[in-house]
């Protein structure tokens, strides 16, 4: 392969103009790595399912090591703990973890999801007690959002939650959630106005999932995968009790905090996300070597178009970035949308292209279902184009908010 | 030097945009393809005197305004939105990095400045009758009494019939070679070809003996035609995205206006989905133009690969852009009179240009080590 060699000729040629300050937090970043990094998790990415044991306390014992460092929550304001990085530090600290080889550890769904929530449209009271919680670890969320009969059409969800004097009490059935095994606390959207229309009844609760060593009516039952493995629930939710302090933004207000993101954490994957690509990509051409396809002109022209989309990842995160280091609102190109359409659809077609290549190989599995990793990755892919907002929705979303074209009715 | 849009860039697509807005409107570019070739000079001496477009990318030592390929691809981009029918591709994509790829200074003195100013058109003749793009040249070049003359046939040459000059690949003795010959040379036969898409032109030209001047060093040849092609592989990416945004803007425009079924069109899903899939395709597209005119400019060893990424990318995405725009229009989407067919004959034909994206998906798959 050629491009680590071509790319790196281009190494003091940077296609991205870094401010002094950011070019002096990457260092920071660099050195630090550099002393602390450890070696057991060398080569490590984040586990895309629930590792065993032996991993998962060395990466919990990493992601201790960063928080007393002050690599937790990163992108929150100062105020409440973060470290205030926008989407450029935030990449350029993304890329020296990759660089260094080590996974960047993350309080996940609390650092990423309800932290952003409560700092947008928490009261000072909720401020304070539940944002110190995420950053030490102490609370650990899985999501409660999607039902079985509300799923792109999230905001029709039945999951009652009744007021009882300082409480709400919350029943339901909730589906697909996610990192519940290390999970404390599930938040959770539950109606609370069924008069009201759909958008207008929701609240957004925080639930504990035990109170004081006790269930608090939330069961989890794992779901069995494609894959054979489970990195899902479905949860049942009878009575479960939160103070109404753990209401975030007002009852009945729970959509618009739904639907918060943490706006300045945008570009954070710009010169990393193709990087799993690019080894992907490699990956694929070692099997087709192997199994003497090389030289079939379908298959090269097939490994070339790969190619070229991986490419195309590495150039829109490059421009995303200088986009943002030089204070440019981005262009069509930077919608998160777009980006997601773009590698959810190579990637699954990146998966088919592989079984292809493979082909017989691609019939057998091992004992006890045991999958070969592009068997996994084909049906994991297909995952990837339904999570977070179907393909179909991301469309909607690129017609209606970047192209401007007028709303279905009625939705 | 950064990737993609600046402020002064973005400053330059709007200068160029005003400027092509009111000088070249769908009208007259109607007019133009409709009439003889040259006919196109006229709008040409106003880009260069009022804006100075084919000075843009060449270096001020040979009069130029020393700016680079990511200022030419804006200038592209902006003329391929509007079908301009000028002497700009040809000229600036093809003939001009040729020149450069020469590196033929004495030459590139005598020529480049006239060009810079706009005085000359110049083109680049590399294909022959085979149509293959990246063939070697068969056409022959011998030396006679201290001068060189070249025989053969050259065709899809671009602006072939008017350019001024004409950057000529031929065989030497000592291997391939590029070699300027005058648009008005003796032994110089130009036959214009009626175009596909008519706003660009292509022309025949037969050399029977026909007095040259030796760029460079014979035999470095073909390396300055492929420098010089994935140099114009690039432009023409941008050109095409240029071309692709025009036809989204007119889906989209004409989808919230057009109203079946009581509602507007753009608020059925079958219509929003092809329009968010063409703006994936095209923000792809972008992303590779911008890339490939940044490489061009600050890291010459990644042009290859990246021109054969934006190649392919944006001829894709601009044929399905274009496509879209017609199934979108409905009927009038097939007229003569409405301008989406301009737009289709452009995107098809210019993925072909310089070979279509199973070539340089060809091409790239080498140079990776496939």
């Amino acid at each position: 392969m050629i491009d680590e060699a071509t790319r790196s000729q281009s190494e003091s040629a940077s296609p991205v103009e870094l401010s002094p300050s950011a070019r002096a937090f990457q260092l920071e970043v660099r050195e630090w790595l550099a002393a602390n990094a450890p070696a057991e998790l060398k080569g490590r990415g984040l586990p895309r399912y629930r590792p065993d044991p032996k991993v998962k306390a060395a990466l919990d014992a990493w992601t201790e090591h960063l928080a007393e460092a002050g690599y937790m929550c990163v992108a929150w304001p100062k105020e409440f703990g973060g470290r205030g990085l926008g989407g450029v530090e935030v990449a350029l600290l993304n890329e020296e973890f990759h660089n260094a080889g080590v996974p960047r550890m993350t309080r996940g769904m609390g650092e990423g999801l309800v932290g952003p929530s409560i700092i947008a449209h928490g009261t000072p009271e909720q401020k304070a007690r539940f944002l110190p919680r995420i950053i030490a670890g102490t609370d650990r969320y899985c999501q409660g959002f999607s039902e079985p009969n509300s799923g792109s059409d999230l905001a029709s969800l039945s999951t009652r939650g009744v007021l009882d004097g300082d409480d709400i009490v919350v029943t339901g059935q909730k589906v697909w959630t996610s990192w519940y095994w290390d999970a404390t606390m599930l938040f959770c959207l539950c109606r609370t106005d069924p008069s009201a229309p759909k958008h207008k009844g929701i609240s957004y609760v925080l639930i504990p999932i035990e109170i004081d060593g006790k269930p608090n009516g939330i069961e989890f039952r794992a779901i069995k995968q494609a894959t054979g493995d489970g990195n899902f629930a479905e949860t049942f939710i009878s009575g479960a009790r939160a103070p109404q302090l753990n209401v975030i933004g007002g009852l009945n207000n729970g959509w618009r905090v739904a639907m918060t993101t943490l706006g300045n954490e945008r570009g954070a994957g710009a010169t990393t996300q193709y990087t799993q690509f690019d080894d992907e990509f490699k990956r694929l051409v070692e099997d087709a070597r192997r199994l003497g396809k090389l030289d079939d002109p379908v298959i090269r022209d097939k490994l070339a178009w790969a190619f070229s989309n991986v490419e195309i990842m590495r150039y829109s995160g490059l421009l995303l970035l200088n986009s943002l280091a030089g204070g440019r609102e981005p262009g069509a190109g930077g919608s998160a949308s777009v980006n997601k359409i773009r590698w959810s659809e190579y990637e699954r077609k990146l998966a088919e292209i592989a079984l292809d290549i493979l082909g017989p190989e691609a019939m057998v599995v091992g004992e006890s279902y045991q999958l070969a990793p592009w068997q996994q990755t084909f049906l994991h892919t297909r995952t990837h184009t339904i999570w977070g907002g179907t393909a179909e929705i991301q469309r909607n979303i690129i017609a209606e908010r970047v192209l401007g074209l007028p709303k279905e009715p009625n939705s | 030097m950064s990737v993609g849009l600046t402020a002064e860039r973005e400053e330059l697509a709007d200068t160029i945009g005003g400027f092509l807005a009111q000088k070249a409107p769908i009208a007259e570019v109607r007019r133009l393809m409709g009439g003889a070739a040259g006919a196109e000079r006229e709008l040409w001496k106003r880009m260069s005197d009022q804006l100075a477009l084919p000075a843009t990318a060449i270096p001020e030592k040979f009069g130029g305004a020393g700016f680079g390929y990511a200022e030419l691809a804006v200038v592209f981009e902006e003329t391929g939105r509007r079908l301009v029918p000028s002497p700009l591709f040809a000229t600036s994509a093809l003939a001009v990095p040729a020149l450069m790829a020469s590196g033929d200074e004495e030459a590139l003195a005598d020529l480049l400045p006239g060009i810079a100013r706009g005085e000359r058109t110049a083109t680049l003749a590399w294909v022959e009758e085979d149509g293959d793009w990246s063939a070697g040249a068969r056409s022959t070049a011998a030396e006679r009494g201290g001068t060189w003359h070249i025989t053969g046939v050259k065709t899809y040459v671009i602006d072939g019939a008017t350019a001024d000059l004409i950057v000529v690949h031929a065989h030497t003795p000592s291997g391939p070679a590029l070699f300027a010959v005058e648009g008005e040379a003796a032994g110089l036969e130009r036959v214009p070809i009626p175009t596909f898409d008519q706003t660009r032109r292509l022309a025949r030209l037969e050399l029977s003996g026909t007095p040259a001047r030796l760029l460079g060093t014979a035999g470095d040849g073909d390396k300055a035609v492929a420098a010089a092609l994935d140099r114009a592989a690039v432009l023409l990416a941008a050109e095409m995205v240029g071309g692709a945004q025009a036809c989204l803007d007119m889906s989209v425009e004409y989808a919230k206006q057009r109203e079946q079924f009581g509602r507007p069109i753009g608020s059925f899903q079958a219509i929003k989905h092809k329009c968010a899939e063409v703006l994936v395709e095209l923000e792809g597209a972008r992303a590779a133009a911008y890339y490939g005119a940044w490489a061009a400019d600050a890291a010459p060893g990644e042009l290859p690969v990246v021109a054969c990424v934006a190649k392919a990318t944006a001829s894709e995405a601009f044929f399905r852009a274009a496509a879209e725009n017609v199934q979108i229009h409905g009927g009038i989407g097939a007229t003569w009179e409405h301008d989406a067919h301009l737009y289709l004959k452009r995107a098809k034909t210019s993925g072909i240009l310089l070979g279509d994206p199973v070539l340089h998906r060809r091409r790239l798959a080498a140079l990776i080590g496939l």
